[in-house]
């Protein structure tokens, strides 16, 4: 291989990795409405805590992992809109300690944040970032 | 659970960017070296050299990575002091992840298997690339990916 033919190679290694680069970022940081899983049933989150975890009103669940470096940040900023809203807190879920949770939730990467709400009017996915916040159906701790 | 702005733990987050970027730049430079016949020993040196640096990052800690202390001493200083602070163990898992990644590449490439010294330079440079570039978190990709796979198992015997 000549020398132009490598580093063509190695142009075209880069160009991959920006396009994957470019593919990431877009993918961060927005909110999507959920959807129900495959089989029909909705995502509910009343199994992941005691019911004193969950807020009155509305519940951020976080998903993190040990090695996530972005995770402390997202808390301390889903922590600050908890703290701006009554009866909401922010629920973290060790992702090493529930491994199963990661597809159940679809989780690619961390932190993933959600929001599960009681009936009634509270929207704080456009805060949540840079994760995906999504809206399970609303499930009311017993 | 990683915890930041604990002052004697915490690093500045850009420090592992920044060797993130030298580490683009040398894996790089090896995958040329290595796809040229006439250069490709010089390659394999090369690439023995950022196994090694990957080595000390990954077992001994990021803070004690030759890029950190690079950082500190030239191109902190000329920066204002960091928002916030990082845990060390997700950046120290990157490096984990880069050792391996480079570490197979060089053996097999020693092993006689052809272009696996440049494939393998080329998936770790992918990897240092992102988050130099892009300040991707390896980490918050790849354990979450296989945690998935289920190579983890869980902690406290709670699904």
């Amino acid at each position: 291989m000549t020398v132009i033919v490598a580093v063509a190679v190695l142009a075209g290694v880069l160009a991959l990795a920006t396009v994957l680069g470019l593919l990431l970022r877009s993918r961060t940081g927005r909110a999507k409405p959920s959807t129900t899983s495959a089989d029909g049933t909705a995502s509910t989150v009343a199994d992941l805590a005691p019911p004193t975890a969950f807020g009155t009103r509305a519940t951020l669940v976080q998903f993190s992992t040990p090695t996530c470096a972005r995770c402390p940040a997202t808390a301390r900023h889903l922590d600050s809109v908890a703290a701006r809203h009554d009866g909401v807190t922010r629920l973290e879920i060790d992702l090493a300690e529930h491994p199963g949770l990661a597809s159940r939730f679809n989780v690619l990467q961390t932190p993933r944040s959600c929001s599960s709400t009681v009936p009634g009017p509270f929207a704080p996915a456009s805060e949540a970032h840079p994760a995906h916040p999504s809206s399970p159906q609303p499930s009311t701790p017993s | 659970m990683t915890t930041t702005n604990d002052t004697d733990r915490g690093i500045d987050p850009r420090s592992p960017r920044f060797g993130a970027a030298i580490t683009t730049v040398l894996l790089a430079v090896t995958i040329v070296l290595t796809l040229i016949p006439e250069t490709w020993v010089a390659g394999i040196v090369l690439l023995a050299v950022i196994v090694a640096l990957f080595a000390v990052g990954g077992i001994a800690g990021i803070r004690r990575h030759p890029y950190g202390a690079l950082f500190r001493r030239v191109v902190r200083p000329r920066l204002a002091p960091p928002a916030e602070l990082e845990a060390p163990e997700p950046p120290t898992f990157a490096q984990q992840v880069g050792l391996f990644v480079t570490a197979v590449a060089l053996l097999l490439a020693l092993l006689g298997v052809p272009y696996a010294a440049p494939i393998g330079a080329a998936v770790a440079l992918v990897a240092a690339f992102l988050n130099a570039v892009f300040d991707v978190c390896i980490g918050c990709l790849l354990y979450v990916w296989l945690v998935r796979a289920g190579v983890f198992r869980p902690r406290r015997g709670v699904a």
